[in-house]
């Protein structure tokens, strides 16, 4: 599995370098939008599933869902940050600021603050049980924040950010080489996460 | 089933009852989150030295403000219990329920009279005339439910850390921030008397409804 998932990953990487046509006037670095959108992708897949983990805990007290949890959201603070830094670059290089709080990178901000705030939570509890516990629920407690900031914040606020490759037209504009290898980078850094996921597990 | 929810409003009444009696009793935590709120309005009104400040940054600071004081007084509010050791006596007494709910309660009522406090300093210290008193009224108390129905659950996340000092507003945040975001809209407009949306505090009360079944159920499995 390892081995497949390296050679994916240096194929999709070549297929970025060589095969993808420059994006006109931006230059070879907006092609950096291939690594923005698989690390954004991970971040809120690994919210997800530390939430999900959490649930599963409190049902079962089973720690080593607690184990799993905790291991989803480490994971996704690194994706998260990955994930900033490279949609920073790209904004800088397209909008011609880092940062102007646009409503996904405020999105993507509460998502490093929630992160960072569990867990500093987890480090702050010394009990192995009630750390369990408490990082279970303010996980499950986070998580309503999404709605909002998924469905209501980008109305309540003019976005500038593309929008997804299916937008509401249901029309994909997007040259099929580059939305394969899009979509491949996608799955590639999902399965970059479960395997990590499992790796330490075992 | 009314008898029981009966008795469940005495215990929540009794609770809120205790909680203010022992803070009238040592009135420290009070006096702290005041205090916090005015040094914080004295420092921001003093380093603006009287100058025109626009209201959209005025209402954001009128929360932030209200938030940072707000974490200093409500943090603690299973602390003392826990300290005492009296949280399972007082498990004994009541439902699980009824206490987060008569913890809730006692944290809204305090940041009520945080607020009552803090408002008139903030609208004559930055020379405010508020044009829609209602609006703005409406928008601080649908905000405070919100903020104590999750801060409630944070206090009692925070309970059993071992850093305590700038946990809860750490966690409490990010969790509030959707509150905000329409609350700081809406008391601009409140300052400035424009239109405002209306879905902006349908927003505000279907977060708060969302914050107190969430905490309500995530209580029990502490």
């Amino acid at each position: 599995m390892n081995k497949i998932l390296i050679l994916l990953t240096l194929a999709i990487i070549a297929a970025i370098i060589f095969l993808v046509p420059p994006i006109k006037g931006l230059g070879d670095l907006a092609k950096i939008i291939f690594f923005h959108v698989p690390t954004a992708w991970v971040s809120v897949i690994a919210f997800f599933a530390s939430a999900f983990f959490a649930a599963k805990f409190l049902r079962t007290r089973d720690f080593s869902f607690d184990v799993l949890s905790a291991r989803a959201a480490s994971l996704g603070f690194v994706f998260v940050l990955l994930s900033t830094i490279s949609g920073a670059i790209f904004s800088k290089l397209t909008w011609g600021a880092y940062w102007n709080w646009d409503p996904r990178q405020t999105t993507i901000f509460v998502l490093i603050l929630i992160y960072g705030a569990y867990l500093t939570l987890r480090a702050a509890v010394s009990d192995e049980k009630v750390r369990a516990k408490v990082s279970a629920v303010y996980s499950l407690l986070s998580v309503l924040t999404v709605p909002f900031l998924v469905f209501i914040l980008p109305r309540m606020y003019f976005s500038l950010h593309p929008s997804p490759v299916l937008n509401s037209a249901g029309r994909v504009d997007m040259d099929s080489t580059v939305l394969i290898v899009l979509i491949a980078a996608v799955v590639d850094a999902t399965l970059i996460f479960i395997q990590l996921m499992r790796r330490d597990s075992s | 089933m009314t008898k029981s929810f009966g008795s469940r409003c005495e215990q929540i009444a009794a609770i809120v009852r205790k909680d203010f009696l022992i803070g009238l009793r040592r009135r420290a935590t009070f006096a702290a989150m005041m205090m916090f709120a005015l040094t914080a309005v004295a420092s921001l009104s003093l380093s603006t030295g009287g100058s025109f400040v626009e209201p959209k940054i005025l209402s954001a600071m009128l929360w932030v403000v209200i938030f940072f004081a707000a974490s200093a007084g409500i943090s603690g509010t299973f602390d003392d219990e826990a300290q005492a050791c009296t949280l399972p006596t007082l498990k004994l007494y009541a439902a699980a329920q009824a206490i987060l709910f008569g913890k809730m309660a006692g944290v809204l009522l305090s940041l009520i009279a945080l607020t009552t406090f803090i408002l008139p300093i903030f609208l004559i210290l930055f020379d405010v005339a508020v044009e829609n008193f209602f609006l703005l009224t409406t928008t601080l108390l649908a905000g405070l439910v919100g903020l104590s129905a999750a801060g409630t659950l944070t206090a009692a996340l925070t309970t059993s850390a071992t850093v305590k000092g700038g946990l809860f507003p750490i966690l409490l945040f990010p969790v509030t921030l959707p509150i905000f975001l329409p609350a700081i809209a809406l008391t601009e407009a409140a300052f400035t008397g424009a239109a405002f949306e209306a879905s902006a505090l349908v927003v505000i009360a279907a977060f708060d409804a969302i914050l107190i079944l969430a905490s309500s159920i995530l209580y029990d499995y502490l």
